[in-house]
């Protein structure tokens, strides 16, 4: 039994045509016993940054105050947003701290970041357990049912989708790809960020 | 072996824990309280490593307290759960981690709304409808997604609760014998006979 | 004489008096007047800026993240918003330390700091420079305007010693007094925001020095809570729109001063 694998629970997140989305499953377990099915493990971290984390639960609470703590007072400090790519440096800097006994969760993120010109571009990025960050075009995914979402996610997910399109793309991977993960599923939660606005749905799955 | 359990109803949380103290194989106490009230709003059920629970327990009943004591009103539920999960967060990556698991209900008299918290010795923590600890989970988990309503009256709580406690009596083989059950509603904390 | 007692913090003159922190308190009586009314829906904050000047680069505080100038009134956490008057660093270094203990709490408890426990956190602070040996203590007060489920809104003062209390409506900082005694005829309990506002300004137009009020004096904050999240919203405003609130309560410069065009 893997400590990654204590908990269950898988997230994604996927680029589109001037907007990303990002999603989680929302079962807790312990081992092969569900605990409880609203965990959600994607957070705000700005009006235009998710951040996603699988893995060991208690970490991923822990981080998640600890990513807030800094965010925070880099906003209040800075007066502005932090930017995608200063964030995802800062969940790699926090995670590769704890190299030698690292926190046990693998960080997606998903966000837009504003050109000089002032229009958003996405951008999403995911790492793993201490910090190694993947910067992708696509789609990246982590948790219990991630070999499953890859394939699925290949298969699915095309350029240039509207923020529809990539509601629907990116919640057929996941509801599909965590229905053949006994750790992960009991619904799901999806954001979709686009420059103006940011859109919620939480989706009904295999309740089992 | 040990057991606890605990739903929440309407305008109420319902906290049982079962009473026996063991070592290894043997029962040393039949009438161990192991739910404590932590505010006037606040209960807590422990289970887990012999000596840490107790430890823990009053580490955590005399922390609360003193917010209490320095800022005239109690931590609201949700607080007190967070900080009872970091406390157990911090403690995992320490040099001697306590095993102690927790079931945490509390009456928000702000909003008005009974809450509870499954935390585990790890630190994780989640606000559920009903949760349970020990080798009953297997057992009443179950039970209670079929029978929970979080709109049921006391009475009807109490005998979804007797539902869970006899069916771990019938089929668990370390089934433990007696249970205490404590409520927290508006009017604050009590123990109720089942 | 005064001399022997007053070159250090800790040391007590034979009356029994702490000199350094009078004469910090001196200090913060000639600043610029914050003012502050606590409504039933809401907590109103104005403050007199007094460092100004045509070669001043004000362009950043146009443009602002969170409105104001940033030199008198300060976001501390989602829920409490502070006026400082007095020593300027000192009060950047205490806005400082209130902004982490604030994201401490945050961090801790899962919800936001209740208001009067940050003001105690910076109270001790503050008390502990009147002890120690060798410091000077802050030359700064604050006016904390706050919401809390606790006690809903609140407004507080707190001075160089450490002390701290709770008000319905106070003054710090120059013609304190003025402003006080006029705060007390025209209070009245169950005020709404609204009403305060328009208090707040009468008031402060008639303590500040300059004969016209105008953004580049001026600094104002509402705290209120959204009606749609249930949460406590801060207002710092921008430059412009005190400009249009005072045109709104007929406080502002007329059209034909000359200073005013262009802003």
């Amino acid at each position: 039994m893997s400590i990654m694998e204590y908990n269950g629970g898988s997230v994604i997140a996927m680029v589109g045509k001037g907007c990303v989305a990002i999603g989680s499953d929302l079962r807790l377990g312990n081992q092969a016993l569900t605990v409880a099915t609203n965990f959600e493990k994607v957070f705000p971290v700005t009006d235009r940054i998710y951040l996603g984390m699988s893995g060991l639960a208690t970490d991923v609470a822990t981080l998640r105050e600890q990513f807030r703590f800094r965010v925070n007072m880099y906003q209040i400090k800075e007066e502005r947003d932090i930017e995608p790519e200063a964030f995802a440096h800062l969940v790699s800097s926090t995670l590769y701290e704890r190299r030698f006994g690292p926190y046990f969760i693998e960080p997606v993120i998903g966000g837009l970041w504003k050109t000089q010109g002032g229009e958003y571009k996405p951008y999403i990025a995911a790492a793993d357990l201490i910090g190694c960050l993947n910067f992708a075009k696509d789609f990246v995914v982590a948790g219990t049912a991630s070999e499953k979402l890859f394939g699925v996610a290949e298969g699915l997910w095309e350029p240039d989708l509207e923020p529809e399109d990539l509601f629907e793309t990116i919640s057929q991977t996941l509801m599909n790809g965590v229905d053949r993960d006994a750790y992960s599923g009991w619904g799901a939660i999806i954001h979709i960020v686009t420059p103006d606005k940011v859109v919620t749905r939480t989706l009904k799955g295999r309740m089992d | 072996m040990e057991c606890s359990f605990a739903l929440t109803g309407k305008g109420y949380v319902l906290i049982a824990a079962d009473t026996t103290a063991a070592r290894s194989i043997v029962k040393m106490k039949a009438d161990e309280d192991k739910i404590k009230s932590l505010g006037p709003h606040l209960l807590m059920a422990y289970s887990g490593e012999p000596g840490d629970t107790v430890q823990f327990a009053e580490y955590v009943e005399r922390n609360i307290r003193l917010y209490q004591i320095r800022n005239l009103y109690p931590l609201r539920p949700a607080s007190a759960a967070s900080w009872v999960r970091r406390a157990l967060a911090d403690s995992l990556r320490s040099r001697s981690p306590y095993s102690v698991n927790l079931l945490l209900g509390g009456y928000d008299t702000a909003t008005h709304a009974p809450s509870l918290y499954w935390i585990d010795y790890l630190g994780t923590q989640a606000e559920v409808p009903f949760a349970c600890h020990g080798y009953g989970s297997y057992f009443a988990l179950s039970l209670l997604d079929r029978y929970h309503d979080p709109e049921a009256s006391l009475e009807e709580g109490l005998a979804t609760l007797r539902r869970c406690i006899d069916e771990v009596a019938k089929r668990l083989v370390v089934a433990p014998g007696k249970y205490k059950v404590k409520v927290v509603d508006k009017d604050g904390v009590r123990e109720i006979e089942l | 004489m005064a001399r022997r007692y007053d070159s250090r913090t800790t040391i007590f003159s034979p009356e029994g008096r702490l000199y350094q922190i009078e004469y910090a308190m001196e200090a913060i009586s000639h600043a610029g007047t914050v003012l502050g009314v606590l409504a039933k829906d809401g907590v109103v904050l104005a403050a007199e800026k007094k460092v100004t000047g045509k070669l001043l680069d004000m362009s950043g505080a146009k443009e602002g993240g969170y409105g104001g100038s940033g030199e008198k009134i300060f976001l501390l956490n989602s829920n409490v918003i502070a006026g400082v008057a007095g020593i300027t660093a000192d009060a950047n270094s205490l806005v400082n330390y209130a902004r982490t203990a604030a994201q401490r709490h945050l961090f801790t408890y899962n919800e936001d700091i209740p208001v009067e426990m940050l003001a105690q956190r910076l109270c001790d602070m503050k008390q502990g420079y009147t002890q120690y040996g060798g410091l000077r203590p802050f030359g700064v007060s604050l006016l904390y305007a706050g919401y809390d489920p606790h006690y809903e809104f609140q407004l507080y003062h707190s001075d160089p010693s450490g002390n701290y209390s709770g008000w319905k409506a106070t003054c710090i900082g120059a013609n304190n007094g003025t402003a006080q005694s006029l705060l007390k005829q025209e209070y009245k309990d169950d005020i709404t925001v609204e009403e305060a506002i328009g208090l707040v300004l009468r008031v402060m137009s008639k303590t500040m020095d300059s004969t016209t009020l105008g953004s580049e004096k001026l600094e104002f904050a509402v705290l209120t809570l959204d009606q749609n999240t249930k949460r406590p919203k801060a207002k710092i405003y921008k430059p412009a729109e005190i400009d249009a609130l005072l045109q709104q309560h007929d406080l502002g410069k007329k059209d034909d001063d000359a200073e005013m065009t262009g802003a």
